[in-house]
């Protein structure tokens, strides 16, 4: 059975389909056991999963969830209200002068001992993705390096095109 | 002497020091060729583009080796070039798809992936010879395509 | 936000429903904000949970999900209950936090595997009910043991879908992905559960 068709099934069963596919879908199950089986399989996947997630309780005293909670909120109103004179920034305020020859001379040390340790290293990977997600995998042995995108196609699944690709 | 001036040269006498360290000049590629190749993924054992031809033997086999649902491959196109140390090259790989190839620091490769002119994402790494550097997504209708680059023989 | 203090006891907010709460809360009544997160505590925790699969980390993004909702009680409108608006933050919440995690490593071939697709279409389909004769409890926790197992993506769109109640399109929209992709990690999902849920079925009449 092709994946397209499993996904039908599976939209059968959501109630993802409009009308005349659902009767398209139980005229292909009236003749088809596989299909059927397959029905039947992610029809009591859902059953098992109606049950619900288990019950947790949290693993912390009320008092003390809350206290961390209260004390985060009391935080941000107090940095939102008051300018902070304790802080890196006002540090750095009064330290601007030398701000740029010592970070200037910071930022080179890095620099220089970033590169002498990547020139020992066999291979190194930067991937950069300008758009939607990415997944990189290496395999050593296989010499192969490859780096899944969601993008284009993902993204050519608009819900105008949803039919399409249903209901081919 | 003040601080400000002890401090400006102690810099400039790094700056030097790590200018002679950090350019060595076999890190300065020589020309580099390449082969980039299209490929497109699908469960279907032939193409609808009587274009499309059977991809090499050595790469099917490395991505069929790769645990994706796709039973076939196909080459859409294949294009070597040569892409020399201060050079970015493009080379378009179908009427959506395009890459930029560029020598980058420290012996490792640049691309760009470019699609319906929209850069889409870089990768930079070593690209040793005999490794493959794939880059891949989904494509309509549940099939997907790959770019492939490797250094050419 | 108006100044944070509080007016009234915890024992007056206790009687009051969700959103006589909220409205208490908007004004600054913080022991109303704390009846509410008292109420709905180990629903949030137990999703966050669920999601993340570490205590920690479920402790963390919950609490972040308590303050965020504290500075967006305006945005209650009641058009849903408290605890359904509370739920969709701490989605938000870990998704977010499962998206910075993903971008941080390369992930295993198994995990890309997942996500590219393919093996469900070699998993025999399970015929026999794995789940008939087990104590409802008992049920949860093999289905809990089973979606520990699942990569996040195809976890989330599952408990979106199944725990949620989200059709796809919600579910496209909360994870910041396309329908089609939705649809192949919910299947891969449910097929991997059937697998796991029989393969416990198989241990428990062995032994």
């Amino acid at each position: 059975m092709k994946f397209e068709s499993q996904l039908q099934l599976q939209a059968y069963l959501d109630g993802e389909m409009p009308e005349a596919q659902r009767r398209e879908v139980e005229a292909w199950l009236a003749w088809d056991p596989e299909a059927r089986a397959l029905l039947n399989e992610l029809r009591q996947t859902d059953a098992a999963l109606a049950v619900g997630d288990c019950d947790l309780k949290l693993p912390e005293s009320r008092e003390f969830y809350w206290s961390k909670i209260q004390r985060e909120i009391r935080r941000l109103e107090t940095a939102d209200s008051v300018p902070d004179r304790s802080g890196v920034w006002h540090w750095l305020t009064l330290w601007r002068r030398w701000l740029v020859p010592v970070g200037g001379l910071a930022i080179l040390t890095v620099a220089l001992i970033w590169g002498a340790w990547f020139s020992g290293r066999p291979n190194s990977l930067e991937v950069v993705l300008t758009s939607g997600n990415g997944t990189t995998y290496r395999d050593q042995a296989r010499g192969m390096t490859l780096v899944w995108l969601s993008f284009p196609a993902e993204n050519r699944f608009p819900e105008d095109e949803l039919d399409a690709l249903l209901f081919y | 002497m003040n601080a400000r001036g002890i401090l400006l040269k102690c810099l400039a006498c790094v700056a030097v020091g790590g200018l002679a360290l950090t350019s060595p000049a076999g890190l300065r590629a020589a020309d580099l060729k390449l082969e980039a190749q299209l490929i497109w993924g699908t469960n279907e054992s032939r193409s609808p583009n009587p274009k499309h031809k059977a991809v090499q033997a050595e790469i099917a086999k490395r991505l069929k080796d790769l645990p994706f649902k796709w039973s076939h491959y196909f080459e859409v196109n294949r294009q070597r070039f040569t892409v020399s140390a201060a050079e970015t090259k493009r080379v378009q790989m179908s009427d959506e798809c395009e890459i930029t190839v560029r020598q980058a620091e420290d012996g490792q490769v640049e691309l760009v992936l470019i699609g319906k002119g929209r850069r889409v994402g870089k990768v930079v790494q070593r690209l040793p010879r005999h490794e493959l550097l794939v880059l891949g997504g989904n494509a309509p209708n549940f099939t997907a395509w790959f770019v492939v680059l490797r250094q050419a023989d | 936000m108006a100044s944070v203090e509080p007016s009234k006891t915890a024992s007056a907010s206790a009687v009051l429903d969700d959103m006589a709460l909220v409205q208490a809360a908007r004004q600054g009544d913080m022991a109303a904000f704390e009846e509410l997160v008292a109420r709905h505590r180990d629903k949030i925790y137990a999703r966050a949970y669920s999601m993340m699969r570490s205590e920690q980390d479920a402790l963390d993004l919950s609490q972040e999900a308590w303050v965020r909702a504290w500075q967006r009680l305006d945005q209650f409108q009641g058009e849903s209950s408290f605890a359904t608006w509370m739920t969709r933050i701490v989605i938000n919440v870990c998704l977010d936090a499962l998206r910075r995690q993903q971008h941080r490593r390369a992930e295993s071939l198994e995990e890309l595997e997942e996500e590219a697709g393919g093996v469900e279409r070699f998993m025999p389909v399970v015929t026999v009910n794995p789940t008939a004769g087990l104590e409802r409890e008992e049920l949860r926790t093999r289905i809990d043991a089973a979606l520990a197992k699942l990569s996040w993506a195809h976890r989330t769109a599952l408990i979106l879908h199944s725990f949620e109640g989200m059709d796809y399109k919600q579910i496209g929209q909360a994870m910041g992905c396309s329908l089609g992709t939705v649809m192949s990690r919910l299947f891969y999902a449910r097929r991997k559960l059937a697998a796991l849920l029989a393969d416990l079925k198989e241990e428990r009449t062995e032994s």
